[in-house]
């Protein structure tokens, strides 16, 4: 297929009501902070920035590079945000599915928060530079099987229209059909592969909204669950606990995926997971806050078939 | 440095045929940290215990493995054994060497080197085990009884006779239950009434009982020994301080027609009633769905001719609050209903008997008020469409029970005897009548039951026709019985004057409910279960909760008040100690590491897990962690295998312990 351009024309805009807001709700004193995107050094480039004063608030935006999960701010992993008062967010569909998992697991409280949800036509994918245009071959992803383009249920939606949703390939649904239809060993030898590749870096457990812990399972040494080096044994055992953790709860912001430095396709274990819960509980993660996690609740209508 | 003994048991011959006990216990003596051991016929008899006991002293041991059966049997034993030795008991672990090896397994080599690496895990893992000091929670010596049925009645009784302090629940606005509703009893035909009321006086004078009627059970929260029960008192439109129980009211309400549901709704009340003459209390209700005044805000007779004016229309329905140690369910049973099926429900009713349409099929229940001295038509024998006496009546039995097509599979028990019953008591009061009985087969185990049953035919008369019914219909005034007698292997046509259907035992509708405040199981009919089928059968699952009665199963009088007594024995053995000793096998959260996700709390089956602020010295709240409180925890470990951090763990089943048990592989 071709690659189209997609209409970002509604950016700019964004970025206005963006800014107006989170300059009102400063200057009211209604929060303490707002996190949200500002323009980075490079040309294009968007980073993550906390807005406490009026100053940094003029330089919030969007754009089609703000492709951060913010939400993973706001989690007891990190430090950076102050502790009291009442914190604004600017969030984008998959973003905010995150955030609705974190309250619904007591890390957040909805009354804590002002959340600014996005209408998204989709951000670049990892692998472009900053300043690309958004086209069918430069977006990132998980946006060309996203269905939360526009938020709800949040405190402020910017009142723009979103242009249609231009048809494309689903790569992650193609590809688990792929893998799907391999052999088994087959399959695990896909894996093997694409887990040797790991240095053991961490950066998919530090930019994960859900990787909250302020310990995590595989830093502990009595007794060693994970082995640390990064050799095969381990590896394949991290990655095996971070998808187990994440099924049924991650909300495919691919931010793992993006960070990778060794580019192993963590969204797709991601998705092949959310693919097999949706089937077995028909859970998916929404804009609805759950008190209870597909995993963490049992019925006699669950499927039963592992017992044979 | 541990010292470690190991004692390998043959099990008689069990283990030693088919395991090399002897090698196994040589080399697991090369095992670091291993001081002693030994194989001996059998550990559990009483010389085996004492070798455990004296090789503790003499060889200073500091833990205790012991190969033998699964620890389900034994566990306590030898943990009994070791704390007499000295040693805390949870120093002691067992190696299931026979169910997990000698069992199933034929090759010795195998077998033996199979042994041999079970019992080196338990070493490895009985290395780590820690300390673990027994667990006290205070005991409320108060007990709670939820049914005033003659189940709820007797362990009431039992429970407050020892000196303890009963709450007493009962749905209804009287207590007696169905016990009150029976005119005889088998196999015995004393009155029912006359066996049952002075107990029900009894439970209304006795000092220790409080008494709750017309109320149910709104929330159960807590444990064993501490349980905070609410409790909804439905509004009775009635002063139950200052009613006399004269029953002016009652003789003066001007709405007289409404079905008697203790009669079975043939007999008839008004809408402020007592449901019999017999009630405890003796403290009438108003039907606010057939009273006149709720109706149209007139009327209002009952309360100008109370004299102490009791009568109070503005009542509401109240909350309270008890805290009771021990709770009985003894909530009991209802009948099949053989009209059509309910929505959702399994039972699938009788059209081929017309769905419960035809006014002269009646079930058993209504016949005993039928024979009833103190029913609606005053102990005689009459069918409810005109009143005649039945000339010739049919009784059938199973219906709905032993069904599965019907939706039931089991026997309902009791009522091969009452129609046993039935067929006598109309034989005493229609002399000229005739009894058939329609029959699978006659279950009559039970101290003079045979005798009672076989009187009903050779002396009383009856009929009793192997094979069932196919078909009910009504023929003018009659209704035709269609059945099979498969003895001789021919049909049977019946023309009857009245049928008696001896439906299924259920339990009470909404026993699910309730067993879900309990945090209690039942089975797929919703019978309540117990905690063993056969060693534990009164005590359910959830410590602290006990079973009296048909809630359970079918059950007949003497098997009730069996029961309740039995019941109200455990409450009292509960009681016998002011605190209570719990096995320390509980989860523990390790709060440095608990981000508060409380994922713990949802899957915990316990309610055991409550939240927990952490603050420092000034106040300031740091965090908010999971708790585990042991004194309602069951050690399921479900929490440790949820627990993204490994932040809860089971004491005794580490997660130390389980790595130390697989790298020992």
């Amino acid at each position: 297929m071709n690659s189209q351009l997609i209409d970002t024309s509604i950016y700019a805009d964004i970025s206005r009501f963006i800014r107006d807001e989170s300059l009102r709700i400063l200057l009211e004193g209604e929060v303490i902070a707002v996190v949200g995107y500002a323009a980075g050094r490079r040309k294009g480039s968007v980073q993550p920035i906390i807005a406490c004063d009026t100053e940094s608030a003029g330089r919030l935006m969007f754009s089609q590079a703000s492709v951060n999960n913010l939400a993973v701010y706001l989690t007891k992993a990190k430090k950076e945000i102050p502790k009291s008062g009442k914190i604004g967010i600017v969030l984008k569909g998959c973003d905010l599915k995150a955030l609705v998992g974190l309250i619904g697991e007591s890390q957040l409280k909805r009354e804590d928060l002002y959340l600014i949800g996005v209408p998204c036509s989709g951000v670049l994918a990892s692998t472009v530079h900053p300043a690309t245009e958004l086209a069918t071959e430069t977006i990132a992803p998980k946006c060309l099987e996203c269905d939360a383009h526009l938020p709800t249920g949040c405190d402020f939606v910017p009142d723009v229209a979103l242009p249609p949703q231009q048809k494309s390939d689903l790569k992650y649904a193609v590809e688990i059909a792929r893998l799907e239809a391999l052999t088994p060993a087959e399959r695990w030898a896909y894996w093997k592969e694409q887990f040797s590749k790991c240095i053991k870096c961490y950066a998919c457990r530090q930019v994960c909204p859900f990787c909250f812990c302020e310990q995590c399972l595989c830093d502990r040494n009595k007794p060693q669950m994970v082995e640390t080096t990064p050799r095969p044994a381990g590896n394949t055992a991290w990655h095996i606990v971070r998808a187990m953790h994440l099924a049924g709860r991650c909300a495919g912001c691919a931010e793992c995926e993006r960070v990778c430095p060794m580019d192993i396709p963590l969204n797709l274990l991601n998705r092949k997971m959310a693919k097999e819960l949706k089937e077995l509980f028909d859970y998916e993660p929404g804009f609805e806050v759950n008190d209870k996690g597909p995993l963490a609740s049992f019925t006699d209508k669950d499927d039963q078939s592992f017992i044979k | 440095m541990s010292r470690i003994g190991v004692f390998i048991c043959h099990c008689g011959e069990n283990i030693s045929r088919t395991v090399d006990v002897e090698r196994v216990a040589a080399e697991v003596a090369k095992l670091p940290g291993v001081a002693f051991s030994t194989d001996y016929k059998y550990m559990c008899s009483d010389p085996g215990q004492n070798l455990l006991k004296k090789t503790i002293q003499d060889h200073k041991l500091t833990h205790v493995v012991v190969a033998a059966c699964s620890p389900r049997m034994h566990e306590k034993t030898f943990r009994k054994a070791v704390e007499a030795g000295g040693l805390n008991p949870f120093l002691c672990e067992m190696a299931n060497i026979r169910e997990h090896c000698s069992w199933v397994h034929e090759d010795m080599e195998e077998a033996t080197l199979k042994a041999i690496d079970i019992v080196g895990m338990m070493v490895e893992r009985v290395k780590k085990n820690r300390v673990l000091p027994a667990i006290t929670v205070p005991v409320t010596k108060r007990a709670l009884v939820i049914g005033g049925g003659i189940a709820g009645i007797q362990a009431a009784l039992d429970i407050a006779d020892c000196g303890h302090e009963v709450i007493l629940v009962e749905r209804e606005p009287s207590i007696g239950g169905h016990m009150a509703q029976l005119s005889e009893t088998f196999p015995t035909l004393d009155c029912s009434q006359c066996i049952m009321t002075p107990k029900m006086v009894d439970v209304a004078n006795h000092p220790k009982i409080t008494l709750h009627t017309f109320s149910e059970i709104e929330l159960v929260e807590g444990y064993i020994g501490n349980f905070q029960v609410t409790i909804k008192k439905k509004a009775r439109s009635v002063n139950e301080d200052k009613c006399t129980g004269c029953g002016v009211c009652m003789t003066k309400c001007p709405q007289k027609k409404i079905p008697n549901k203790f009669d079975q709704n043939i007999g008839l009340r008004t809408a402020i009633y007592v449901p019999f003459p017999q009630a405890v209390p003796n403290t009438p209700v108003i039907d606010r769905e057939n009273c006149t005044w709720f109706k149209t805000g007139k009327c209002g007779v009952c309360q100008k001719v109370c004299g102490p004016g009791a009568v109070d229309f503005e009542q509401e329905d109240r909350l309270i609050v008890e805290a009771v140690g021990a709770i009985v369910v003894s909530t009991g049973f209802d009948l099949y209903s053989i009209a059509e099926k309910p929505k959702g429900s399994p039972i699938k009713g009788y059209g081929e008997f017309g769905h419960g349409k035809i006014p002269d099929v009646i079930d058993g229940m209504t016949f005993e008020r039928l024979a009833s001295a103190s029913g609606p038509t005053g102990g005689k024998i009459l069918r409810p469409s005109d009143g005649m006496e039945p000339k010739q009546i049919v009784f059938i039995q199973c219906i709905g029970s032993r069904a599965r097509e019907k939706g039931i599979s089991y026997c309902s028990k009791v009522c091969c005897m009452y129609t046993a019953k039935h067929t006598m008591l109309y034989h005493h009061k229609v002399h000229d009548g005739q009894a058939y009985v329609f029959f699978m087969d006659a279950r009559t185990p039970g101290k003079s039951y045979d005798e009672f049953w076989r009187r009903s035919i050779e002396e009383e008369e009856a009929v009793y026709i192997r094979g069932m019914v196919s078909r009910l219909y009504q023929k003018g005034d009659k209704v035709v019985v269609m059945g099979s007698d498969i003895a001789v292997g021919v049909q049977v046509e019946i023309e009857a004057d009245m049928v008696v259907l001896a439906t299924a035992v259920m339990p009470q509708k909404g026993a699910d409910l309730l067993a879900q405040k309990l945090g209690i199981s039942y089975d797929k009919y919703h019978f309540y279960s117990e905690a063993h089928a056969k060693l534990r059968p009164v005590e359910c699952a959830t410590a602290g909760i006990y079973l009296a009665g048909a809630c359970q199963g079918p059950k007949d009088i003497p098997e009730t008040v069996s029961q309740a007594s039995a019941a109200a024995a455990k409450v009292m053995t509960l009681f016998s100690k002011d605190k209570l000793e719990r096995e320390p096998i509980v989860a523990r959260v390790r709060e440095v590491g608990c981000v508060g996700c409380f994922a713990c709390k949802k899957v915990c089956a316990y309610g055991a897990v409550e939240e927990k602020e952490i603050r420092d010295r000034q106040g300031n709240l740091i965090k908010v962690v999971a708790y585990v409180n042991p004194g309602v925890c069951g050690g399921c470990g479900t929490c440790q295998a949820t627990c993204p951090s490994k932040s809860v763990e089971l004491d005794g089943y580490t997660d130390e312990q389980i790595v130390a048990m697989i790298e020992a592989l």
